[in-house]
């Protein structure tokens, strides 16, 4: 079982446990008052929310940036199936204390800075190819299509109405990226 | 207190007990609030630290919704034997998984509660927030027991029954030791002083014990004995010689009245037998001078005849002086016999009987009431004879007798006398009036033996009284006696 020093720090100090109930209660509040602008979710809305949280079970290396004030991006490459959900869900949020913007590419040429690449079903052709001119830029690749032989990290999987996804951690290790246990643990 | 009666060894013992069991007692009872108060604190932080990992570890399951896997998590807790039931809920306060898998669930709180720790009778129950980053994503639920925390305060209250126990023990044991250094000075004191009440010997002293107050204590009773002893010594000392003295006093007294009272008898015996023995001479010679008179009285001349008549009556005389002689050393032997006397009855009585005798004499007796007394009334009324026959006596040369007999009563006394108003005495004889034989006028003047008046002293005197006289040369006389009142103590004279 993994063990989260700080947290574990914290709960076993005796002194602010009033503080720490307190900020959980607003934290409880604003996650409340989330969940009621949500609305019903569909397929891509649920995609578009797993992209978003996939950045935080990640690790980038630090080189992955230019520099710390570059925004985390998460990129689209290919059809965007995602209308205004994925701008709708980064909106305002911040990952690793970084900005986050959603950028859409038609060819893999005109990727440069992105940490978080979504791969259309409409390039599952083309995905080996794409999967290959990526090597080694950090990036992790994420498709819900069914093409290529390897080299994307997380493909979702649909099982039943559920959405589910795998984990391919030699791609992860070839993108240098370093993957929570406990996502680890879902894919 | 209620140990007030009991021994002074009970008592110490008591006392260091009941200190002793208090001053445990209260540690132990503190000890058990402190680690019932740390345990708890304990049991919550080590419930948060698991909750903290438990939640830390279900963020990804919440995050992507994946509740089966937030039942793997929380199966881990197979492990944490405590712990009887767990269950998330997401951000939207619906249970999202549990543990045990198979619980109903209504076995589980249909949404979360304030997040925080709560103690029940038998559980704890605590609500945690599982936050990934700023993000809240939904609520860890965790019901344990608190069966560990009840058998660690089971042990502990038998450690502290055992402790307290094996103190009092301990406690005992030392007290019953340590309590005679104090008891046993004291109990030796109390000993000696017991001996010394109940015995009264002074001569005990109480053994003396180490160097302290108890010693100065013994010391100074054993001083104080010391003096008392010495005291009590030479007081009973002084008192045996007191004794001694008295004792020998006492044979003197004893001795001289046995003397006394055998040379008086020796007197008496003598004087009666003198008496006795003078009258039958006395019978011959008047018997005689009276046969002398009666046969040849025509052969005397008239002067012969008158010596034969003084004769005669001289040795008559010398009979009644005999006679009266006799009375009155018979007074010596006589027992006086007391019983209550009517005085006015018999003063009455006395002066009928002598009237015959003073017949040609013109007296007025004048009888006041007489307050009654007690005595021998053969004896009174001697007295009463001889005081008025010497009333009437003197008084015969006035042509108007007058005899006063008055009586009164005072300081527990009453006096009574008899006055008339005879030839009288010259008061420098007063002294001489009572004596035997003692007489201030002529036989020729006024006939009698002069015996009459030391009777009345012996019998007043015998009566515990005395008597008195006042009068003056030609101006009457008074004769006073007093006998001790009526129901006092009457001393009697031997």
């Amino acid at each position: 079982m993994e063990f989260p020093k700080a947290l574990a720090n914290r709960s076993s100090s005796r002194g602010p446990t009033v503080l720490t109930a307190i900020c959980s209660a607003i934290v409880a509040l604003c996650a409340f008052v989330a969940s009621v602008s949500a609305g019903p979710a569909n397929e891509y809305q649920v995609k578009a929310a797993f992209l978003f949280n996939f950045a935080k079970f990640v690790e980038w290396p630090p080189n992955a940036f230019s520099d710390t004030n570059t925004p985390f991006v998460i990129g689209v490459l290919g059809q965007d199936p995602f209308g205004s959900y994925l701008d709708d869900i980064v909106r305002g949020e911040r990952v690793n204390n970084r900005s986050l913007t959603v950028q859409r590419y038609r060819h893999v040429g005109e990727i440069k800075q992105c940490q978080v690449l979504f791969i259309s079903r409409s390039e599952s052709d083309h995905i080996d190819q794409i999967v290959s001119s990526l090597k080694y830029r950090k990036i992790l690749l994420v498709t819900d299509a069914d093409g290529g032989n390897g080299g994307v990290t997380i493909r979702f999987v649909n099982e039943g109405n559920r959405i589910r996804f795998k984990i391919d951690v030699q791609a992860a290790k070839a993108a240098n990226l370093v993957i929570s246990s406990k996502l680890l643990r879902l894919g | 207190m209620f140990l007030r009666n009991a021994p002074i060894r009970r008592r110490l013992m008591t006392i260091t007990l009941l200190t002793c069991g208090a001053v445990s007692l209260l540690t132990c009872a503190s000890f058990f609030v402190y680690e019932f108060f740390t345990f708890r604190q304990s049991t919550v932080a080590s419930l948060s630290t698991l909750g903290s990992v438990l939640a830390s570890n279900s963020t990804a399951a919440l995050t992507f919704a994946n509740s089966e896997d937030a039942t793997e998590v929380l199966s881990a807790l197979r492990a944490e034997h405590h712990i009887q039931a767990a269950s998330l809920y997401d951000e939207n306060g619906k249970l999202f998984a549990q543990y045990p898998a198979n619980l109903p669930r209504n076995a589980f709180p249909v949404a979360p509660e304030r997040d925080g720790y709560n103690f029940s009778a038998e559980h704890l129950i605590s609500f945690q927030p599982v936050v990934l980053g700023p993000k809240r994503l939904g609520t860890l639920y965790l019901k344990s027991d608190l069966n560990e925390m009840y058998a660690r305060f089971r042990l502990y209250g038998s450690i502290m029954a055992l402790v307290v126990a094996a103190s009092f023990a301990l406690t005992y044991a030392l007290s019953r030791s340590f309590q005679r250094q104090i008891s046993q000075p004291i109990l030796a004191l109390t000993n000696t002083a017991r001996a010394v009440a109940d015995r009264g010997d002074y001569s005990v002293r109480a053994p003396k014990v180490g160097e302290a107050e108890f010693a100065v204590l013994t010391e100074a009773f054993n001083q104080m004995l010391t003096r008392i002893h010495d005291g009590d010594s030479a007081l009973r000392e002084s008192q045996e010689t007191l004794w001694c003295l008295n004792a020998e006093l006492e044979q003197r007294v004893e001795e001289r009245t046995r003397k006394l009272k055998e040379a008086n008898k020796e007197l008496e015996a003598f004087s009666y037998s003198v008496s006795h023995d003078l009258r039958a001479p006395l019978r011959a010679i008047d018997g005689f001078s009276r046969i002398l008179l009666e046969e040849y009285g025509e052969k005397f001349d008239e002067d012969g005849k008158r010596v034969l008549d003084i004769i005669r009556s001289n040795t008559q005389n010398m009979g009644r002086l005999i006679d009266d002689l006799l009375a009155f050393s018979r007074l010596s032997r006589k027992q006086i016999e007391a019983s209550p006397v009517d005085m006015h009855g018999l003063a009455s009585d006395v002066f009928q009987q002598l009237q015959p005798g003073f017949a040609d004499q013109n007296i007025q007796f004048n009888l006041a009431p007489l307050p009654p007394t007690e005595g021998d009334p053969a004896l009174i009324r001697q007295v009463f004879v001889n005081l008025l026959s010497n009333a009437a006596k003197y008084s015969r040369p006035r042509t108007q007798s007058v005899i006063d007999v008055n009586g009164y009563c005072q300081n527990g006394d009453c006096v009574y006398y008899v006055k008339d108003n005879g030839v009288g005495f010259d008061m420098t004889y007063a002294k001489k009036l009572f004596g035997v034989f003692q007489r201030l006028h002529g036989v020729e003047e006024f006939e009698g033996t002069g015996v009459g008046l030391a009777i009345v002293q012996r019998i007043i005197n015998r009566h515990g009284g005395r008597v008195w006289a006042e009068g003056k040369v030609d101006e009457g006389a008074t004769f006073f006696f007093s006998l001790p009142k009526e129901g006092s103590e009457t001393v009697y004279k031997v």
